[in-house]
């Protein structure tokens, strides 16, 4: 065995072993051992980083292959697992599956939408002096409708930018926090058709937003829904979580 | 057709979260990526698992490209061999080196430069050609295959020490022509 680690080795010895690693004719506890060991022995990475910089002369070989359309909607799937939004909230309420409903009724050129939350680290804790909770809610195609929300825990104001809204005008875009744990959802007001808007979060709802919930956006009748549970359409939805 | 700056640019976006810019790096390096998968693992299905996997790395890590000082394509490059050669191994388990093959003499010794990156690589088709052509087909498609001293043992109808030996000789030759 070539003990990899062996950190005071010879020199051509570790030469050898760094372009082996590059070339990847290691064994799979060989490649292991190499990786540990440039972890904490920066001379030996930088021989690695030279090879790998030498060797990619040969990159030139590999052609371009397109790979099959459905293979970045996977990638998608598993990096932001919120996709699922759908699964996790069947759990929370038969509003849901009302919701899927509406949704291939009403709204079915719109993109499923994906929230990206993230908050700021040590935004849960004892009392933050001010810290912001910050939402990216994306869509992957030209009709959907882009939201940037930021949450201020100092005012409890929560500033919400469309990017690129494409709602219906007699239509109005609901903001809902929906608790983990299958209570109902709560409505956390209307969000602005166009141009930088704010929701003032209710007092008595702020120490509700926290990592674990769902925010989720309905198309609603204009002025809100009239039932105050979400009657329309979800067309954003993402989890809270701290990154 | 996007430019290395361009990637590099990209990458630092991804860094930052940015997942337009993960959709628009997909759409200019997947099909080179891709490429890479398949070249190694020579299974469509697999390489198409691959190639997620290697996007979720490329997620992960984006914001460790900028402290590697490597062409952002030979960096998005390598996250695709490394793991597809992973993949390789775990399904196809090689012997391990064996010991008595290292004392091999090195031609080059000048510990200085080991730590100075050389830039893109282009030397390295000026320093194959010092190489005898079968053994510079042997590191050529070590590297561009991933395949191991056994199977390039058999590819070359040469023993599994003597590929060792041609390969290890050849490293420490080209290292020493990389130096030069």
């Amino acid at each position: 065995m070539s003990r990899p680690d062996q950190s005071e080795g010879d020199r051509s010895r570790d030469q050898l072993l760094a372009g082996e690693y590059v070339l990847g004719v290691l064994s799979e506890a060989d490649r292991r051992r190499v990786e540990e060991r440039m972890l904490r022995d920066r001379p030996f990475a930088a021989m690695v980083a030279n090879w790998s910089d030498n060797l990619s002369g040969f990159n030139g070989d590999y052609g371009d292959e397109v790979p099959p359309p459905q293979v970045f909607g996977k990638i998608e799937v598993k990096l932001f697992p919120v996709r699922s939004f759908g699964r996790e909230l069947s759990a929370a309420g038969a509003w849901w599956n009302s919701l899927l409903l509406w949704r291939g009724l009403t709204f079915a050129s719109l993109a499923a939408l994906i929230t990206y939350v993230s908050l700021q680290s040590g935004w849960i804790g004892a009392a933050p002096p001010s810290k912001t909770l910050v939402a990216h809610m994306n869509g992957d195609g030209a009709t959907s409708v882009g939201l940037m929300a930021r949450y201020d825990t100092a005012n409890g104001r929560l500033k919400v930018l469309p990017v690129a809204a494409s709602a219906d005008a007699a239509r109005s875009l609901q903001l809902w926090l929906v608790p983990d744990g299958g209570q109902p959802p709560v409505s956390l007001g209307i969000l602005p058709q166009t141009g930088e808007g704010s929701v003032d979060i209710p007092a008595d709802l702020r120490p509700r937003l926290r990592n674990g919930v769902t925010f989720a956006v309905s198309v609603e009748p204009f002025g809100g829904s009239p039932t105050g549970q979400p009657t329309g359409p979800v067309i954003a939805s993402g989890k809270a979580q701290d990154i | 057709m996007a430019t290395d700056r361009d990637i590099a640019v990209l990458i630092g976006r991804v860094a930052l979260r940015d997942r337009a810019a993960f959709a628009q790096l997909y759409s200019h390096v997947a099909p080179k990526l891709f490429s890479v998968c398949l070249r190694i693992l020579k299974d469509r299905g697999e390489a198409e698992d691959a190639l997620q996997d290697v996007f979720v790395k490329i997620w992960q890590r984006a914001d460790r490209f900028a402290a590697t000082g490597t062409s952002p394509v030979g960096w998005l490059v390598a996250v695709a061999r490394y793991h597809s050669i992973d993949v390789l191994r775990a399904r196809r388990p090689s012997a391990d080196p064996l010991d008595e093959d290292w004392q091999i003499e090195d031609p080059s010794a000048d510990p200085e430069r080991d730590a100075v990156l050389t830039g893109e690589g282009k030397r390295i088709d000026r320093c194959m050609e010092e190489l005898d052509s079968d053994r510079a087909a042997a590191v050529r498609s070590a590297y561009v295959e991933g395949l191991t001293y056994q199977e390039l043992a058999e590819r070359h109808s040469v023993p599994i020490n003597t590929m060792r030996t041609w390969l290890r000789r050849s490293l420490l030759k080209l290292r020493e022509c990389l130096d030069r």
